[in-house]
């Protein structure tokens, strides 16, 4: 494309263009002034041509007269200074003459004047001859010759006067054609100029318009464009001019600001993607943790087998083994069957003291677990599994590894329209901090998953918000360190039925 | 394409701005055409260079006979290279044809067309411009004893013939006087003339019947002559003659108008010359029996005719006839135009 240069219109600079387009209308002007000059020029060389006779009349006639004059003197006196008079004079009149025309014309003025010429010439022989005579002293012929001279000299003079006359009226009508010529001019001219003025004023109207169009649509577009419109584009150009940097540079500008409007969204949308898979990711995490858990026994083979145990204790009379295995099997039957549905507060009291009851075992009655339960709440929906997680969590924080007696006191009791259920435990208690992780979900279960059921705080927290559509339902107190802990979860009185 | 439909405006402009200045080129153009038409003829044509300057040497130039020759002349002497200059004794204060013959024998013109009227030493002019290279033709009279180049006209014998024959026609039983009207100075031609019209009358009215037969020379000596004399005769005691024989235009203008002050119509017959408009306009009426008139489109072809051929040739006829044309109340109109 760029391999041969060529300077083109449009690659000129802005000044350039203008400059160019006001000198082409001020020459255009210029050129009919001279066009109007011209033709004023014209006409009077021609009017001059046919008129005008550039013969100074007057100063013939007296060089004329001279040459007379002088030569009557001669006669008269013969004296060597008026014979170099008169032919001073006669040399100054043949010189005159010589500005006369002597070609044969039609023109009346010119035809004079080669008449004038001729007859001066024959008058001057005539003249000659006469002072040749003089000298030559022969009295008759010389006065013959001056008789002669006299006579050419009258004719000359009225042929002068006649030219004088011709030129006169000559040059009056010559006067009144060009007087009339100038007039006409005067018109015709005023006309043009102005018609010239005015194609010129469009002219340059719409060169002007022509360049600053541009500028004109792209001030339209930047306007849509600050309207967000980023569809808009000024239509391409290769013009190397002001207007034509700016127009790539604004296309460049608008397509720019689009990408890069569209980057920003699409980094947007992946960010947001990334936090929702991350969230998905822990909810399967902890649901595959659950499904594992679940899926290593065949729940139900287990329940048989430990239902299959009780039996077998009962026939051997070990009583407590039996109601150990049953226990166990109901525990771990409501784990499983209410893992996903609703409870009533009476299922979940039932399934602490099972859980308690088992740990009893395994410790050796270490746990002093009472429970103070209001009987018209029992029926009561609430999330599964949000009470056994409670008292894990306060065995397992709380009075294990304690030095004195742990207690673990559940109180469930109504208290207006809401129901309060609290765990308290005389264990080694919280400190601020360490409640405000909890609360916030900051604490993760880093501990083996191996000594739990898996569920923590932080999921009953969320169980419970998500159930009630409702924040802040439960509360951690802890007087502080070996003061125990207390958590508390007020929930909405949700009787079955109401 | 925007933009080029913009170019293409602007261009429409240019093109419009070329078009005005063409225009008014144009306008100013053809303004000056006729300004120089007016002023006459083009410059061109007005400085066009010619080979030969002739002169034309006549009477009174201003009468309708002598412009009509010179137009015809000057068409044709234009067309062969020549320019012709009309000079009129008339115009000029006091010059006669003998100073008229001394300036173009002193300007050096290429030939000089002279109305030959017998003035004094306007013969020995002729053959002074002759002997000086200058040829000269004379028209309508003749010298014939000078040194002419040519004679363009008609010869005194075949004029009288014609005349003695119209005299002869007008004739009746009351005609007792004729008077030739003379307009140049008493010659030989001039008697040739005399006496052919005089054989005519004698011939129509037999040896037993005696017809006077005048003659009166009515050359302007001075201004205004020929008006006077002929009133003169008009207002003489034997009263004027039946038959009034012009021989010029001036002199049958003013016995035609004599005749209409006097009251002599149908009394005296004028046998008139020329065919100027007052002339035509007479015969037409009846007032003028018959005009003579020679073909003034000839007389201008042969001068020129003659001058060229001398320049050309180096020698020329020395005589040209010319048609003449007797006009009545019968043929008048093919003469209108």
């Amino acid at each position: 494309m760029r391999k041969r240069r060529r300077l083109r219109w449009r690659d000129l600079p802005l000044a350039v263009k203008v400059l160019f387009q006001v000198s082409m209308v001020a020459l255009v002007l210029f050129s009919t002034n001279i066009l109007m000059y011209w033709q004023m020029n014209n006409m009077m060389r021609s009017l001059d041509s046919v008129y005008a006779s550039n013969v100074n009349l007057t100063e013939l006639a007296e060089s004329l007269e001279a040459v007379q004059t002088d030569m009557y003197n001669y006669l008269t006196v013969k004296t060597s200074d008026s014979l170099e008079s008169y032919y001073r004079s006669e040399e100054k009149y043949r010189n005159l003459l010589e500005q006369l025309n002597e070609q044969v014309m039609e023109n009346p003025v010119k035809l004079l004047e080669k008449n004038i010429r001729k007859m001066s010439e024959t008058y001057l022989d005539y003249t000659a001859e006469t002072v040749l005579a003089k000298r030559g002293r022969n009295v008759e012929k010389y006065k013959g010759y001056y008789a002669d001279t006299l006579q050419m000299y009258r004719y000359l003079n009225s042929y002068i006067s006649d030219l004088n006359v011709q030129q006169f009226k000559n040059n009056s009508s010559s006067y009144q054609a060009l007087q009339s010529a100038i007039q006409y001019m005067e018109v015709v001219s005023t006309v043009m100029l102005v018609l010239m003025m005015g194609v010129c004023i469009l002219m340059l109207f719409y060169m002007v318009k022509g360049v600053v169009a541009p500028l004109t649509g792209m001030a339209a577009t930047a306007n849509l464009v600050g309207q967000a419109n980023f569809n808009v584009k000024m239509p391409p150009t290769d013009a190397e001019d002001e207007v034509g940097v700016v127009t790539r540079a604004f296309n460049t500008m608008v397509s720019s600001l689009e990408e890069y409007m569209k980057l920003t969204k699409e980094n947007m949308e992946k960010e947001q993607e990334m936090m929702e898979r991350e969230l998905l990711m822990e909810t399967h995490l902890k649901e595959a943790q659950l499904k594992y858990l679940q899926s290593q026994i065949n729940p139900h083979f287990l329940f048989n087998s430990l239902n299959a145990g009780a039996q077998l204790a009962m026939m051997e009379d070990a009583e407590k083994t039996c109601i150990f295995v049953e226990r166990m099997a109901d525990f771990f039957r409501y784990n499983v069957k209410k893992g996903s549905e609703d409870a009533t507060l009476m299922e979940e009291v039932e399934a602490v003291e099972n859980y308690v009851y088992i740990l009893n075992v395994r410790f050796a009655g270490e746990i002093h677990y009472t429970d103070e339960v209001d009987e018209s709440v029992l029926d009561c929906k609430v999330p599964s599994m949000i009470l056994q997680p409670l008292v894990e969590n306060a065995v397992n924080h709380g009075i294990r590894n304690i030095e004195w007696e742990g207690t673990i006191r559940l109180r469930v009791k109504r208290d207006g329209d809401v129901i309060r259920i609290s765990v308290k435990d005389n264990g080694k208690g919280m400190s601020a901090d360490r409640i405000e992780q909890v609360l916030n979900g900051e604490v993760q279960s880093e501990e083996s998953p191996g000594d739990s059921t898996g569920i923590g705080m932080h999921n009953v927290i969320s169980r419970l918000e998500l159930y009630y559509k409702q924040k802040n339902l439960l509360m951690i107190r802890s007087e502080g360190e070996n003061q125990g802990t207390e958590v508390i979860i007020t929930i909405p009185d949700m009787q079955p039925g109401e | 394409m925007k933009k080029k439909r913009k170019i293409g405006k602007e261009i429409w402009l240019m093109l419009l701005a070329a078009f005005i200045a063409v225009l008014f080129f144009l306008l100013m153009t053809s303004y000056y055409r006729n300004i120089m038409k007016k002023a006459g003829v083009s410059a061109n044509e007005m400085n066009q260079i010619y080979q030969y300057q002739y002169e034309m040497i006549v009477d009174s130039r201003n009468i309708t006979f002598w412009q009509d020759v010179y137009k015809n002349a000057q068409k044709e002497a234009l067309e062969h290279g020549a320019v012709l200059e009309l000079r009129g004794v008339e115009n000029s204060e006091d010059y006669d044809k003998a100073d008229y013959m001394d300036m173009s024998i002193a300007a050096q013109v290429d030939g000089i067309i002279l109305e030959y009227n017998g003035e004094e030493g306007l013969q020995e002019k002729i053959d002074e411009a002759v002997g000086k290279g200058i040829p000269v033709v004379t028209i309508v009279n003749d010298a014939p004893r000078s040194m002419r180049q040519s004679f363009v006209g008609i010869n005194d014998y075949q004029l009288g013939q014609v005349y003695g024959a119209e005299v002869a026609n007008l004739m009746d039983a009351n005609t007792s006087r004729v008077l030739v009207l003379l307009n140049r100075e008493q010659e030989l031609g001039q008697n040739q003339l005399y006496a052919q019209i005089y054989s005519a009358v004698e011939a129509k009215a037999g040896s037993d019947r005696k017809i006077k037969i005048q003659s009166q020379n009515v050359m302007s000596r001075s201004q205004f002559d020929a008006e006077e004399v002929i009133r003169d005769i008009f207002q003489s005691e034997e009263g004027p003659p039946e038959i009034l024989v012009c021989l010029d235009e001036v002199t049958t203008e003013c016995a035609y108008q004599a005749m209409i002050d006097y009251n002599m119509v149908g009394e005296v017959k004028i046998i008139g010359y020329y065919i100027s408009k007052t002339i035509v306009d007479a015969v037409s009426k009846g007032l003028l029996p018959v005009t003579l008139s020679m073909d003034v489109e000839q007389i201008g072809t042969y001068s020129i005719e003659a001058l060229t051929e001398y320049w050309e040739v180096g020698r020329s006829n020395s005589y040209y006839t010319v048609d003449l044309q007797v006009i009545t109340r019968e043929n008048w109109k093919q003469q209108e135009n």
